[in-house]
């Protein structure tokens, strides 16, 4: 198996970073390059709400296989405030800092599979996945 | 990456290369609306063919960008959005509602030049 | 419909896919034939007469059947014909050896499928049963000629058992037709939407039939391929043809379109059914954020508008074009 890819998150450019890398890594992958987009897509959200919410954290990235199938795992992890209600946070149009407040439900949309674990003070890990077609 | 802005007669034209950054967003859309004043323009075209992905805070900025042209008396037009990335935008329901799209920088011209004339196309949904 | 000559026995043989009996089935079959002990015992009875006048049973038969035109089209490459000249005399014998079990029919099925595999239609396969029963019967009472009852007997055995392999068989042929249907119908299904090019900056997109989260997917990604291709500036959704759609299809029907507003495109929703209508308004889908008309024709007009046409019909009289 080809190793993890960390990503630190700590200034505006790394959400950059953040969705190369995991585009290039992506395309090793069976997906349509309307996938791709989707991928990069919801990363730039999740990363973007580490830096605005927690200020630092780091992003993994990895292939996964499951069942003959294969897919890219994104994990996002900070030691930020945390969001107190994780189920609010996933309806739509709730944000505590002024945004649109698009970011969970909006990246959880493009991506098969999504989980976000946090608590107050106890930081943030968002787990998703994209599964080859 | 600098995105170089282009003045043709009455309309600026920003063409965004590549990634930018939320700074650089940031920084275009002050030099965009800078320019428009300064120059009295009537029409602004910022052209993202070159931009490969578009998430909630690109958009939030490009909303920014066409109410404050709109405020100086200009007319804002987001060209060049390609199909996944209008695609995956339309997933995440950032719809750019009150911003007028158009395939490329040739129809954003050629629409601009139509409500110069005086031909306004039906107003976007 | 041929695929003989060439078509390798041995093959098809191993072939996993065809009709398969189970034991519960095959009980009630017998049952039903009234097929028991007593004609298993008339019929093994008899084995080693079978095999003192299989060949020239086997051969009778191919006589017969390359007489025919449409046959002998089958069974061209000689090999094809020593190997199935073979698998014939085993069957034939077979019919004596008792033990009508489980095994026995699955093989039986096996050899059908092959039969149906090479194209062989089922009058065919059905006319060789025929000629069996004759060729035995003349046999039996060339064998047995002051035993009549025991010949009538011993004939009928056999024609239960032959009907049990006839049941068989045709399961076989049916079985391969509705797999055949099953796969045109999945090939049908997967016929891409396809987006037509109708007047310059417009395109139509007639949906028809079923359409799933896949379709709707290969749809948008088509569509959205084609509005940059053809620069297109309005496009007409066609939806009279389909029933309904499900929540998801319907969600993904407006986000296609969405997309297409981000490319400089409208979109014009067509032939909205009523329970299309009712899906959408359950989902909160406000009729404002895209244009919506009764029928196609409806459509082109207020695509037409949109784009800056008029029709004009050209009849002699002079018509002011604005």
């Amino acid at each position: 198996m080809t190793p993890d890819i960390m990503v630190s998150v700590a200034a505006d450019v790394d959400v950059l970073v953040a969705r190369q890398k995991a585009r290039a890594l992506a395309a090793t992958l069976h997906f349509s390059p309307s996938e791709l987009t989707l991928i990069a897509t919801a990363i730039s959200e999740i990363a973007r709400n580490i830096l605005l919410y927690a200020g630092r954290g780091e992003i993994v990235l990895r292939i996964v296989e499951q069942l003959r199938r294969r897919g890219i795992i994104v994990i996002a992890r900070d030691q930020g405030p945390g969001i107190a209600d994780t189920e609010q946070a996933m309806v739509d149009g709730y944000s505590t800092s002024g945004g649109l407040g698009l970011g969970l439900p909006g990246a959880k949309r493009l991506m098969d599979e999504f989980e976000v674990v946090s608590a107050p003070d106890r930081g943030t890990t968002i787990t998703m996945i994209k599964w080859e077609s | 990456m600098r995105s170089p802005i282009l003045k043709q007669n009455n309309v600026l034209i920003a063409s965004v290369q590549g990634e930018l950054t939320d700074a650089e967003l940031g920084q275009l859309r002050d030099e965009l609306v800078q320019s428009a004043r300064r120059h009295r323009s009537t029409g602004v075209i910022i052209d993202v063919t070159m931009l490969d992905v578009m998430d909630s805070y690109a958009a939030r900025t490009l909303r920014g960008i066409t109410q404050v042209t709109r405020l100086l008396g200009a007319t804002s037009v987001v060209a060049g959005i390609q199909p996944e990335v209008a695609f995956a935008m339309a997933q995440l329901g950032l719809r750019l509602t009150g911003t007028t799209t158009a395939l490329d920088l040739e129809e954003a011209l050629a629409l601009l030049a139509d409500r110069e004339r005086g031909g306004r196309p039906p107003d976007d949904p | 419909m041929a695929k003989t000559g060439a078509a390798d026995l041995s093959n098809l043989l191993g072939s996993a896919e065809m009709a398969a009996i189970t034991a519960e089935e095959l009980e009630q079959r017998l049952k039903f034939l009234e097929l028991g002990a007593a004609d298993e015992e008339r019929l093994t009875s008899v084995n080693d007469l079978a095999r003192r006048y299989a060949d020239s049973v086997i051969d009778d038969f191919y006589q017969h059947l390359l007489s025919f035109e449409d046959a002998s089209a089958f069974f061209a490459n000689s090999q094809t014909l020593e190997r199935v000249k073979n698998m014939q005399k085993e069957y034939f014998l077979r019919l004596t050896q008792g033990n009508y079990d489980l095994a026995y029919s699955q093989n039986r099925l096996r050899i059908g499928a092959i039969h149906e595999q090479i194209g062989l239609p089922v009058k065919s396969y059905l006319g060789m049963y025929n000629f069996y029963l004759r060729a035995v019967a003349a046999r039996l009472s060339e064998a047995f000629p002051t035993e009549p009852d025991r010949v009538l007997a011993i004939f009928l055995s056999l024609t239960k058992l032959t009907f049990l392999d006839i049941g068989l068989a045709i399961d076989t042929y049916i079985f391969s037709r509705e797999r055949t249907i099953l796969e045109q119908q999945r090939a049908i299904q997967d016929l891409p939407t396809p987006v037509l090019p109708f007047r310059e900056g417009m395109l139509l997109v007639p949906i028809i039939g079923l359409i799933d989260a896949r379709r709707a997917r290969s749809l948008t990604e088509q569509l959205l391929g084609a509005i940059r291709s053809e620069r297109a500036k309005v496009v007409i959704i066609d939806i009279t043809g389909v029933q309904a759609v499900d929540s998801q299809v319907a969600n993904h029907l407006v986000q296609t379109i969405e997309a297409a507003r981000l490319m400089g495109a409208r979109a014009i929703l067509a032939g909205i059914s009523p329970e299309i209508a009712e899906t959408m308004v359950r989902l909160g889908i406000e009729a404002d954020r895209f244009a919506t008309v009764g029928d196609l024709q409806s459509a082109i007009d207020l695509a037409d508008r949109f784009l800056g046409y008029r029709l004009t019909k050209e009849d002699g009289e002079a018509a002011a074009i604005s």
